[in-house]
């Protein structure tokens, strides 16, 4: 018969103490005090037993071959939440079922579309479900509902889906269907593919013809077209920033940026080929643009050369 | 805990149909009738009384579990063994070895099954490379601090998990 349970507090004081004496090494001073609140109560020695016992348990390091245990661990959980999704969930998210819900869109009556925002206008809708979609700068989606399923089409421009956790939503961009199950993502219909970016939560892409789910896990960024997925390891723009009404850069070619800028604001914008690769880090509102194209030369050895209120070109200094 | 009896007819009543449905999942006869057998095995094993009103849900729910430990069993080997086919042959650990380790690995995986990828991936890092803080800080891109609790919350659910069957 073991002794009563130490308490919560106890077993937690007694995690800590073993974290911080593994990561000294052999402070004796640490050691000491340890010893200490060790016998200060005879719960604090049960639980200290029971943590460095269980610790053991879990210590892989001296088992030889271990070396490969952390890749072994991470590889086969994916594939097991894969085929988790795919097997045990059951509704839309079944083998095969990815086409042929893609397939079956275009055939559905009840598409409402009266999301849409113009040149440089952002806006906040609540979905008859309560979860919430904001679009960014021209942009428009088409809504439906299949069997209760809430799909949401992304016509062209970029959305964002704040998830209701007890309803998947699916949407369907040109070159992908995405099913995000919690959580908040972004989704950029761009002119030659998908990009998709996930605070929290996770999304799931469905791909036609292609049983197996990959998921987009929270703070990964994706690339997706016709040919495949492809995550993104270093971003030159943060995804969410035009959310909250700015465009935050880092490192992002000008060019790049003056694209991005161009969304916003009606006109030719763009930039001469010797300055198209300056560098520019940084955080710009978006409510102005031409305040914000006014600010470059602060930064940039550049000039804005605007001939017309349509067409700014952004030029060398030198 | 359940009687012998009331496992009984659960048994005849529902086995068949328990079959079919881990076959579907499975898609294999042999595998389906081991964890149905589990599925039973465990019923009687349990400590409280049964809950009869959804017999079938019931049932599922239990066989649910057992698929999962099946496949993360299964891919916890093809895993390993794909790991251990870029190890040089003399360094390769022994059938034994291997047996032990698969064993400890999926003790560990069940355990850390619910928590968040990030908590998950900082508690390995710690306790299969033996990194220290502010290495894994750096690897995942959070604080030191954040770290300190995510090691020590998976700990604690460890904990959790691995005292829960006693009295």
């Amino acid at each position: 018969m073991t002794a009563a349970r130490p308490d919560t507090k106890a077993v937690k004081q007694a995690i800590q103490w073993m974290l911080r004496l593994r990561e000294s090494g052999h402070d004796l001073a640490l050691q000491q005090q340890c010893a200490q609140w060790r016998s200060a109560h005879h719960e604090h020695e049960h639980a200290w037993q029971r943590v460095t016992h269980l610790h053991q348990n879990l210590d892989l390091r001296a088992i030889p071959g271990a070396g490969l245990a952390l890749q072994t661990l991470e590889t086969s959980q994916q594939r097991l939440r894969r085929r988790q999704a795919l097997k045990l969930l059951g509704g839309v998210v079944m083998a095969g079922s990815a086409s042929w819900l893609a397939k079956d869109l275009d055939a559905v009556s009840a598409w409402a579309s009266d999301y849409a925002t113009g040149t440089g206008e952002r806006r906040v809708f609540t979905l008859p479900d309560g979860s919430l979609m904001q679009l960014n700068t021209r942009s428009a989606v088409d809504l439906a509902f299949i069997d209760r399923q809430r799909l949401v089409r992304l016509k062209h421009g970029e959305l964002m889906i704040t998830c209701n956790p007890r309803h998947p939503v699916f949407v369907q961009t040109r070159d992908v269907l995405l099913e995000g199950f919690e959580g908040r993502f972004v989704a950029y219909q761009d002119s030659d593919c998908t990009r998709v970016s996930v605070s929290r939560g996770k999304v799931a892409i469905h791909r036609p013809g292609i049983a197996q789910l990959q998921w987009i896990e929270s703070g990964q960024n994706w690339r997706l077209d016709a040919h495949g997925a492809q995550r993104i390891a270093q971003m030159d723009m943060d995804a969410m920033a035009w959310t909250e009404g700015l465009i935050v850069t880092q490192n992002m070619r000008l060019a790049d940026f003056l694209a991005q800028v161009s969304r916003y604001r009606h006109g030719y914008l763009g930039c001469s080929n010797e300055i198209a690769d300056l560098r520019l880090s940084g955080v710009f509102r978006l409510e102005d643009p031409e305040q914000l194209l006014r600010l470059l030369p602060q930064t940039l050895p550049v000039r804005v050369h605007q001939r017309t209120r349509w067409w700014v070109r952004v030029e060398s200094t030198t | 805990m359940p009687s012998n009896d009331c496992v009984q007819t659960l048994y005849s009543d529902h086995h068949g149909w328990l079959h079919a449905w881990l076959r579907s999942k499975l898609g294999n006869a042999a595998d389906a009738a081991d964890l149905a057998q589990d599925t039973f095995v465990r019923l009687l094993q349990r400590r409280e009384q049964l809950q009869l009103n959804a017999p079938r849900a019931f049932l599922r729910t239990v066989a649910r579990g057992l698929v999962i430990d099946h496949w993360r069993r299964e891919e916890l080997h093809r895993a390993y063994l794909e790991a251990l086919a870029h190890v040089p042959e003399a360094l390769a650990p022994s059938a034994e070895t291997r047996e032990l380790l698969l064993e400890l690995l999926e003790r560990i995986a069940r355990m850390l099954d619910g928590l968040k990828p990030k908590v998950r991936r900082a508690f390995l890092l710690a306790q299969c490379e033996g990194l220290k803080h502010q290495a894994i800080a750096e690897q995942l891109g959070i604080s030191v601090r954040t770290v300190e609790r995510y090691i020590a919350d998976a700990l604690y659910h460890c904990y959790v998990l691995h005292y829960q069957d006693e009295c």
